[in-house]
């Protein structure tokens, strides 16, 4: 499934925080997104470009341009199929055909108009039959899918308008250019930025679900690995990917797992208390911080194989989701929360 | 003809609210706290004539899901059948002309029910999409000119959301605040004239980290409420709880309320019959005035506007008649965004002074008593021109000396440099460049502007514009009506000649460039005046952030001026340099000037077309000159004078004066000479509307 130019997940060294994050993402998607800050050269799109290896299956309306599950409830999505005209105009006796592909990774470019990220009128059939018609945009595409977006913090502001106002119902409503149309978009927002390059508008910045800092590794021994890796890469693309099919194939395999695990993992009264606790002691705005950190340390726990949330989920959680929440002072930088959180919770 | 089913005519892509996102609506009666928002969201629903509410809060507070959920409750209205603008049948005055000429043919309207429509007004959505226009399918296969109902027609009797209000475009804000305004839409463009109802009740939510409404936009928001997360642990565990279990299972958590929301839509409905009989005691009246004179409210529309909440909340409560506890309850909503501040206190003898750093001692102010209190009149009214002479204009003032720090050490160099923490911030008043019909390349959202690259919002078409960026629905709509003459020529289905071309016009905001140009001499130490110096700074930086604009900062003191941050947009970097920005020594405010031009005429040499703004902050106390010859501040005078000649350039003097004293009002002088904006620091607080911006401080 890979393609032969993406470095292989398994094979990145070191940066933990943040293959745990998106790892965590993969396997729940509900926690809406991971936010990459770091310098430059730290592998954050590497990652992010990566994890395309190690996404799940899920079932989808096969041609559906909205990627529509039909086991969805509400069955009613097939009427919005019906109207955007993908072919799925009569549901056969045995509802619609069915098709298993990995989740998508999609790319949101930064130079990206408006009217390609939310979609628009499709000219071909406008002029060919006289009708007008939705031509779905990159948000359609990205419903349950990853969706990538290098350099988050360059975006222009009204795409990051148009943005937040799906992320917020996951549903996107057009209503330009003489077409009026509404379609379901959740997806998870992976971003990465560098903060050197201006800071995240607060609203956009609370999208995501988690946040984690990188930088470059400070042990020469990694490093030298990092290298000789790269090398490898770059020598035989092919070749290196097949040297680490196989730990790809076992992370896949456990995230598997992990999904499965997740419905029944059960987190005590003590353990939401304590995220309630930590969050007003924090002072997030809102309550997005406490339902993240409780869905969090579950997926966490589910990836380690646990079906109760434990103390140390649960600060591991706090960590991830808390520190670009933090009310803080005009201009504080992010990176100072994570420090005090790590110092928090190591005591 | 009249056609039967007006759906039939336009079909494919309009399509009702998305029944597949209801679906996955977390129930009203399931949110937890938040009581006053739901409160007023019910109230609307009983009466729409209470008009509307914004939700002001941070994020994450349930502020959009309380508004989708309430779309579930809303009684059903009764409508004209097949009637695409939603006609009453029982309001013959208001009906549509095809519904006119239907009831005269046929007698009678056949009239169904429907649940009042929640129309959603997406950020992307385009004029031509809100108003309607014309309908295309119908033109090219008929050759005629029809009316295709936009968003206010659909929210015609129900509601309008808007989700992010304040992030909305200034054109689409004035379009529905005429419409909201007039209950009418009235429409005139593409060759189509039509007029139709659209009653809605406008619901907004809103983040002010984002940026504020404009008041005007305020007002016509009836109520206003404010969300904020909730307080106890025990809840915040039990709205996990809630979450969770909808997101695992959002039919079965629905089905399980289904009850209560049943029970609450038939409240809600009751209400609604019972409203008409609900009385207000004129005592009552006379208690609401009162309400709304103590808080200095402009215009009527508050007073209206409580008592209508009130009778509402009257007949939710199932009571016969209005309690003064209704309205007291209803008042706080009414008067939170309308609220002004009464007559500005007198100013205190000496402001709360944030960390005091400086020996106070060092400027011997004698307590003379202030003859010169602001005039309340004109401090009401923030914009009053401020360029009347003061009285004080007659007599020349001695040049101020050197003052303080050399008094200390003799020193004028580094040795004596002084850091102080930033003052309290606060937010500031709006300002921005004009818009003109230029066009620019950019990003931001101080300034209006055309702008030239393909990214800006595309708000209306025109016949002229880059050629490349073509408006296609425009295109489409101006070539149908010619079809029927038009057709065989090719085998498209749309004949579009050159004439039907129309291109984009597209808007955005640019952030302007702000060159802040900072006295940090010895002058500015005194009396901790830098402290609330760098607090104004650092909240015009806020300002200046949500406005993505790029700042640079010039510093002077000593002998000379420094170009202290280059240009950059990272208001971070700027924020940590004006941490640590020392005070000490002369005030060479002409080298400050000067430096002030070198980058003004940098920049605009790279964009000639930009607009920058210039943020001096001083004291105007000059008195380290480029040239021994002219006394100093002479010298100032005259180059404020050159550098305001630019009319490209729009300049703010922020006088840093300690008020109260004695006030030698050389920046003042400098301003005029300048052609300047002149403020004090106190001036350049939002403070309009009280309550909103005091929340705001962090």
């Amino acid at each position: 499934m890979s393609k032969p130019n993406v470095y292989p997940f398994a094979a990145m060294v070191g940066q933990e925080d943040m293959k745990e994050a998106l790892i965590l993402n993969v396997i729940n998607p509900g926690l809406s997104g991971v936010l990459v800050r770091g310098e430059k050269g730290t592998g954050k799109s590497t990652a992010a470009r990566a994890l395309a290896e190690i996404l799940p299956l899920i079932p989808v309306v096969s041609g559906c341009p909205f990627n529509l599950d039909p086991t969805e409830s509400g069955g009613d999505l097939c009427g919005q199929c019906t109207i955007a005209g993908c072919g799925f105009k009569s549901p056969g006796p045995n509802g619609p055909v069915l098709e298993r592909r990995p989740v998508r990774v999609v790319e949101l470019p930064v130079g990206a108009t408006e009217d390609r990220v939310v979609g628009s009128i499709d000219l071909e059939r406008a002029l060919k039959e006289g009708e007008k018609h939705f031509e779905p945009g990159i948000l359609a595409a990205a419903h349950r899918a990853i969706l990538y977006v290098d350099e988050v913090n360059l975006l222009e502001d009204h795409v990051v308008d148009v943005l937040l106002d799906s992320a917020a119902m996951g549903v996107n409503t057009v209503e330009r250019e003489g077409v009026s149309f509404s379609h379901p978009a959740r997806f998870t927002l992976v971003g990465t930025m560098n903060p050197e390059e201006g800071e995240l508008r607060p609203q956009l910045l609370d999208r995501f679900g988690l946040c984690v800092l990188v930088a470059g590794i400070r042990e020469s021994g990694a490093r030298v690995e990092v290298m000789e890796r790269r090398l490898a890469h770059e020598t035989d693309p092919e070749g290196f990917a097949r040297q680490w099919e196989q730990a790809s194939r076992e992370i896949a395999q456990r995230i598997i797992q992990a999904k499965e695990l997740l419905p029944r993992v059960m987190a005590s009264r003590e353990m939401m208390l304590a995220i309630a606790r930590q969050c007003l002691e924090v002072g997030t705005d809102g309550h997005r911080g406490d339902i993240i950190s409780l869905k969090t340390a579950k997926t966490l726990a589910a990836w380690q194989g646990r079906d109760q949330v434990d103390p140390a989920q649960v600060s591991r959680a706090l960590e991830l989701v808390l520190p670009h929440r933090v009310r803080r002072k005009p201009f504080e930088e992010v990176s100072h929360e994570q420090a005090r959180f790590r110092a928090a919770n190591a005591t | 003809m009249i056609v039967q089913r007006a759906n039939q005519a336009t079909p494919a892509l309009v399509s009702s609210p998305p029944r597949a996102a209801r679906s996955g609506v977390f129930p009203f009666a399931a949110i937890l706290g938040q009581e006053e928002m739901k409160l007023a969201l019910l109230l609307n629903a009983i009466d729409p004539g209470v008009g509307g509410v914004l939700v002001r809060g941070e994020k994450g507070t349930a502020k959009s899901t309380t508004v989708r959920a309430l779309a579930a409750l809303l009684p059903e209205v009764r409508t004209v059948h097949g009637c695409q603008l939603a006609c009453d049948p029982d309001d013959p005055a208001q009906l549509c002309a095809q519904c006119r000429s239907r009831l005269a043919r046929d007698r009678v309207l056949a009239v169904q029910s429907r649940q009042a429509p929640v129309v959603e007004l997406p950020l992307n959505a385009t004029e031509d999409m809100v108003l309607g226009g014309l309908d295309f399918d119908r033109a090219v296969k008929t050759g005629q000119r029809g009316f295709m109902p936009g968003l206010l027609a659909r929210a015609h009797r129900g509601f309008l959301y808007v989700d992010e209000v304040n992030l909305l475009d200034d054109h689409l804000v004035d379009v529905i605040l005429d419409a909201a305004a007039s209950g009418r839409n009235r429409l005139e463009r593409e060759g189509v004239s039509f007029s139709h109802p659209a009653r809605f009740v406008l619901v907004g939510t809103m983040n002010p980290e984002e940026g504020e409404l404009r008041p005007q936009l305020l007002d016509r928001f009836g109520l206003c409420v404010e969300v904020s997360g909730l307080a106890d642990p025990e809840m915040r565990l039990r709205l996990m709880e809630l979450r969770e279990a909808f997101d695992q299972d959002p039919d079965s958590f629905q089905a399980q309320r289904r009850e209560e929301a049943q029970g609450l839509a038939l409240r809600l409905a009751l209400a609604r019959q019972r409203l008409g009989q609900v009385r207000l005691a004129p005592h009552h009246r006379g208690f609401i005035s009162a309400l709304c004179l103590e808080n200095n409210v402009a215009g009527h529309r508050a007073d209206l506007v409580i008592e209508r909440a009130a009778r509402a909340l009257a007949a939710y409560e199932g009571r016969p008649e209005v309690a003064s506890e209704d309205i007291s309850r209803v008042a706080a909503m009414a008067l939170r965004h309308r609220r002004r501040d009464p007559v500005p206190p007198p100013p205190p003898p000496e402001e709360p002074e944030p960390p005091r750093e400086s020996e106070p001692s060092e400027e011997p102010e004698p307590p003379r008593e202030p003859e010169q209190p602001p005039d309340p009149e004109q401090d009401q009214d923030g914009q009053n021109a401020r360029d009347e002479q003061d009285p004080e204009e007659g007599f020349e003032l001695p040049l101020p000396e050197p003052p303080e720090p050399e008094s200390e050490a003799g020193d004028q160099g580094q040795a004596l440099e002084q850091v102080f923490a930033a003052g309290p911030t606060f937010k500031v008043r709006g300002f921005s460049q004009a818009k003109d019909r230029k066009l620019r390349r950019g990003s931001g959202r101080r300034s209006a502007t055309r702008t030239a690259q393909k990214l800006g919002r595309y708000v209306k078409s025109s016949l002229y514009g880059d050629p490349s960026d073509l408006a296609l629905d425009a295109t489409l709509r101006a070539a149908a009506p010619h079809q029927r003459r038009r057709r065989g020529s090719n085998r498209l289905a749309v004949a579009v000649q050159t004439q039907d071309l129309r291109l984009k016009v597209r808007e955005k905001r640019v952030g302007n460039f702000l060159l802040f140009v900072v006295d940090a001499s010895g002058s500015m130490g005194a009396q901790a005046r830098m402290a609330a110096t760098k607090g104004a700074i650092l909240s015009l930086l806020l300002d200046a952030y949500q406005k993505r604009d790029k700042v640079a900062m010039v510093c002077f003191r000593g002998r000379e001026a420094s170009l202290a941050l280059p240009p950059t947009s990272s208001i971070e970097l700027a924020a940590k340099l004006l941490q640590e920005l020392p005070v000490g020594g002369r005030t060479p405010l002409s080298a400050g000037l000067a430096q002030a031009h070198e980058q003004l005429r940098i920049h605009l040499r790279k964009a000639p077309e930009s607009r920058p703004i210039v943020l001096l902050l001083s004291d105007g106390r000059a008195n380290a000159g480029l040239h021994g010859e002219t006394p100093p501040h002479q010298e100032a005078l005259t180059l404020a004078a050159k550098l305001g000649d630019d009319q490209r350039v729009r300049f703010v003097v922020v006088d840093t004066e300690a008020s109260g004293v004695v006030r030698l009002d050389l920046a003042r002088r400098l301003a005029a000479a300048m052609g300047a904006d002149y403020f004090r620091i106190d001036d350049l607080k939002a403070q309009d509307l009280v309550d909103i911006a005091r929340k705001d401080n962090l």
